[in-house]
């Protein structure tokens, strides 16, 4: 047997025609969000949920109709971008003039309920799809067998993806398409309705999705969630080749497959969490990626401010003290188990909050701190048998840690790329959290110990639990609101509304930014530490992405960029869970609605709402939604 | 620094492109201490690019910028704003969240070591509340001291920016035509500030608005295409053929 750098030739091309099948779906993916984004501005987050559907409809096709895979390839995406266009025309037509995120929140959203639904329906284990009759077998190329299916899906996707580039880049079509990206307005005096191209181009980047699903289907399982976790090495993709280019999309696509590939030949344990190695290297030399030209100048229009005169510090200062009350009295009528979950839930969203709504850098990624804390917090606690305060202190510092390292490369980019870059960091969070050994895997930590707090407190009574929460939660309360309302938070609150005039003032707002992020990961990474005594457990529920949703959930429902939003959202969402358990899967659906009607109808979420009412009945201005100017940002290279 | 330099702000072959467009090309430009001088040319021109070569908004393509004789081509934003040198922008740029009073107060914070203080309260700082008081007062804007900044007129946002600026007292004002959009009453105001504003420093302003040049500018470059066709005093410039033919074709203000 021959051997390569002491793997096996067979291994290794075998590993890389893995890794090029993967990254033939990748180029796929990317393609279809760039050509999506440079129509729409819209960062398609229901891309992985749209694959999915393409995968699931064969399925259903095939189990329901009978209908076989050659139809399936046709119909399918046909189906698909036909539903897409309905939602496109219906939603997110009404983003198009607002800050990216919001689509990316809506897009998420549906992502969820889509995701969530097939869940319910279809169950969420994996589904076997058979490859078609005249692509069985395979044939002996002397160095290593290929299947006739995977050089098929080899050859088809190269032909999709130069196809789309074909169309893009050298036909009348495209170059309708590419003006229109660059000047609607102008391209419209030409009579062309761009309303249309644009409901049709959105169509068509879900069609290609859909196809890509259809074409996964007999290579992986057919799974509702199949699509989630595909999209976040997607964005990662995204992130290394640069959003402007298809060809770049294509390259980088297939070249992260084969990077892949050939890392799980040479060295296995690394190969899911490369791409995103890769990714902070790219941030590091060339942060606009690959093939960017430039880095993304404006994040789109500025939106409200949510910041109404400040209420006065007496005003403050009582309506916490009568939120400490109204908490350390809860337990009288309310299961204290509930509260104090809420009380760890609700200081990880205002933890979130202080970057997401002050310093209007929405994270996708939060969960890597709230998990890893736990992890460490539950480590130190259970295997080094230091005491509760000691775990806490040294979950809280990896957080923090690990908020230094990612936020120093994640501000590089900012608006939907900093979404994207933290998303993807935090997958790789996950994924040394799935492998590694202290973590226990599947099983997380477990039976962590309470200990004596400060070698007095016994925190296994839960009276003194209770308060140790409490005090925990008001500390980290009570800290975020003095740096809101402090000269930093006022410049924190300056660079997000306007980045550029805060540096013409002198303000190195890289470094306001970083310090915010980290400030924020160390206060998630204190909820996570909490979290892991109090449930005495660590586990992978808290590192996965869908907590990084939940903590957007409860931040966007209840108020971002208001002091008590977060709090309230957490609560809700909480509440929700408890419950509605019995509900199951369908808990995600709610969420999904949930994001979809924040993003439609209450973009200043509950207490925002509130806020702008009161000021409505005492006529005083409120916060004016910042008007839609053009920030002009620096170009920058 | 070299006090010594009789130029604030000097480039050398400053140039700047935009794939293959050079939107400034090969700019030697001499800002003398303590005057009032004019960058004035058609749509285009490059003037606002010029600016933020300066103010390193943008990285030059080529050339070297040098302030107060030492050169700063590599600086950061932030960094030429601690060295005094402040602009503003050409569509207004305030900070739409905060109030008036807060807008000013920030630009207070770094003088008075506040910037990095992150549990304090601007409350308690009698200084900055003292000088914001001044400049609020000094600005006409007393009266909107609470308003959110994003829900001013387009006129007071200007006065307002301007206020921002001048409350770090910079040494070297660039303007990027702080008359834009404003109404006649507004105009005769803003200039009077600025006249104001130059005594003992120097100020660079873009303007379009020729009486305005006029009235303030003691020097003017004309510019054209990313390069100086002329510079001199009012009556000098104005005197020339081809900065009128530049003129007249283009301006479409
Ligand atoms: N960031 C940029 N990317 C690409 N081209 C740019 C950029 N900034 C400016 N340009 C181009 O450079 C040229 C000069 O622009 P600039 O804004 O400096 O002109 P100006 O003299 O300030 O004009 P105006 O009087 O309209 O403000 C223009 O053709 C403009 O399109
Ligand atoms: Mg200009």
């Amino acid at each position: 047997m021959t051997t390569i750098f002491g793997v096996p030739s067979a291994v290794l091309y075998g590993q890389l025609l893995l890794g090029l099948i993967n990254g033939a779906f990748y180029a796929m993916l990317s393609l279809g969000l760039a050509v999506i984004f440079g129509m729409m501005n819209i960062v398609n987050f229901a891309h992985g949920a749209q694959y999915m559907m393409g995968a699931m409809g064969a399925w259903l096709l095939m189990n329901y109709l009978g209908i076989g895979y050659w139809w399936a390839l046709i119909l399918a995406p046909l189906i698909v971008g036909a539903i897409s266009i309905v939602i496109e025309v219906l939603l997110l037509r009404r983003l198009y003039k607002l800050d990216h995120l919001y689509g990316m929140l809506l897009t998420f959203g549906l992502a969820l309920m889509v995701q969530g639904a097939f869940s319910n329906w279809f169950g969420s284990s994996g589904q076997p799809y058979s490859i078609p009759q005249a692509l069985m077998g395979g044939r002996n190329l002397g160095f290593m067998f290929l299947p006739n299916y995977r050089a098929w899906v080899i050859a088809a996707s190269v032909v999709i993806c130069l196809g789309t580039w074909y169309v893009i880049e050298r036909t009348k079509l495209g170059a309708y398409l590419r003006a229109a990206t660059e000047n609607p307005m102008l391209v419209q005096a030409f009579g062309i309705r761009v309303p249309r191209m644009i409901t049709l181009t959105y169509g068509a980047g879900v069609g290609l999705a859909a196809l890509a699903g259809v074409l996964a289907a007999p290579v992986y399982q057919v799974s509702p969630l199949m699509g989630a976790d595909l999209l976040i090495v997607v964005f990662a993709v995204v992130v290394i080749g640069g959003m402007g280019s298809i060809m770049g999309a294509i390259v980088t696509g297939f070249l992260v497959g084969v990077i892949e590939g050939l890392t799980k030949a040479f060295y296995p344990e690394a190969s899911t969490t490369v791409v995103f190695a890769v990714m902070a290297v790219v941030l590091l030399i060339r942060p606009a990626g690959l093939f960017g030209s430039k880095l993304e100048a404006a994040q789109g229009q500025p939106q409200s401010s949510l910041s109404a005169t400040a209420p006065s510090t007496l005003t403050q200062t009582l309506i916490f003290l009568a939120l400490a009350c109204c908490l350390a009295a809860a337990p009288l009528v309310v299961y204290p188990g509930f509260m104090m979950k809420a009380m760890i839930f609700a200081l990880f969203a205002c933890a979130f909050n202080l970057v997401a709504g002050y310093g209007r850098l929405v994270s996708f990624g939060h969960s890597m701190f709230l998990g890893s804390a736990g992890y460490v917090c539950g480590h130190a606690a259970k295997i080094w048998g230091l005491p509760p305060e000691f775990a806490i202190l040294a979950g809280t510092a990896t957080a923090a840690m690990l908020g230094f390292v990612t936020g120093w490369l994640a501000i590089r980019r900012s608006g939907i790329y900093f979404a994207m870059v933290t998303l993807a960091f935090a997958q790789m969070v996950y994924f040394v959290a799935l492998q590694a050994r202290f973590t226990g895997g599947e099983d997380g930590l477990q039976a962590v110990p309470r200990g004596m707090l400060f070698g007095l407190i016994d925190l296994s009574l839960p009276a003194n639990l209770y308060g140790f929460v409490l005090v925990i939660f008001l500390g980290g309360f009570f800290l975020i609101m003095r740096l809101v309302g402090s000269p930093f938070g006022r410049v924190l609150k300056a660079i997000s509304d306007h980045d550029a005039r805060a540096q013409s003032l002198g303000f190195e707002t890289a470094r306001y930014k970083l310090v915010a992020f980290v400030l924020s990961a160390a206060l998630a990474g204190l909820a996570g530490s909490t979290k892991a005594i109090v449930s005495q457990l660590a586990s992978l529920t808290d590192v996965h992405w869908s907590m990084s949703g939940e903590v957007l959930l409860m931040t966007f429902l209840g108020g971002v960029g208001t002091l008590y939003g977060p709090l309230v959202g957490a609560f809700i969402v909480v509440a929700m869970q408890n419950y509605l358990a019995a509900f199951g899967q369908w808990v995600t659906v709610i969420h999904g609605l949930i994001f979809v009607l924040c993003v439609l109808a209450f973009r200043r979420g509950i207490v925002g709402e509130l806020i702008e009412f009161w000021h409505r009945l005492h006529r005083t201005p409120p916060a004016k939604p910042a008007v839609l100017h053009n920030v002009a940002v620096a170009p920058q290279e | 620094m070299t006090d010594g330099a009789v130029y604030v702000l000097e480039t050398r072959g400053l140039s700047r492109a935009f794939g293959g467009f050079f939107a400034v090309n090969g700019v030697n430009f001499r800002l003398a201490r303590n005057s009032m001088h004019a960058v004035i040319g058609p749509n285009g021109a490059g003037k606002t690019t010029l600016f933020n070569l300066l103010t390193k908004f943008l990285p030059p393509s080529a050339g070297t910028i040098l302030h107060d004789g030492e050169d700063v081509t590599r600086l950061s934003m932030p960094a030429m704003a601690k060295r005094s040198v402040v602009r503003s922008f050409q569509i207004s740029a305030v900070f739409a969240g905060l109030t008036v009073r807060e807008n000013i107060e920030l630009a207070l914070l770094r003088e008075h070591g506040l910037a990095w203080n992150l549990l304090g309260r601007i409350a308690r700082h009698r200084g900055v509340l003292e000088r914001a008081d001044a400049l609020l007062e000094r600005f006409g804007l007393s009266e909107y001291a609470g308003t959110m900044a994003g829900s001013l007129s387009y006129g007071r946002k200007r006065v307002l920016e301007l206020a921002t600026t001048l409350a770090l007292e910079p040494s070297v004002l660039l303007l990027d035509e702080p008359m834009a959009g404003l109404g006649h009453e507004d105009i005769g105001r803003v200039t009077q500030l600025i006249r104001e504003a130059g005594k003992g420093r120097t100020v660079l302003l873009v303007e379009h608005n020729m009486n305005v040049v006029a009235e303030l500018a003691d020097t003017i470059t004309v510019m054209v295409r990313g390069e100086v066709l002329a510079q001199g005093s009012y009556a000098e410039v104005s005197s020339r053929a081809d900065v009128m033919a530049a003129y007249t074709g283009q301006t479409h203000e």
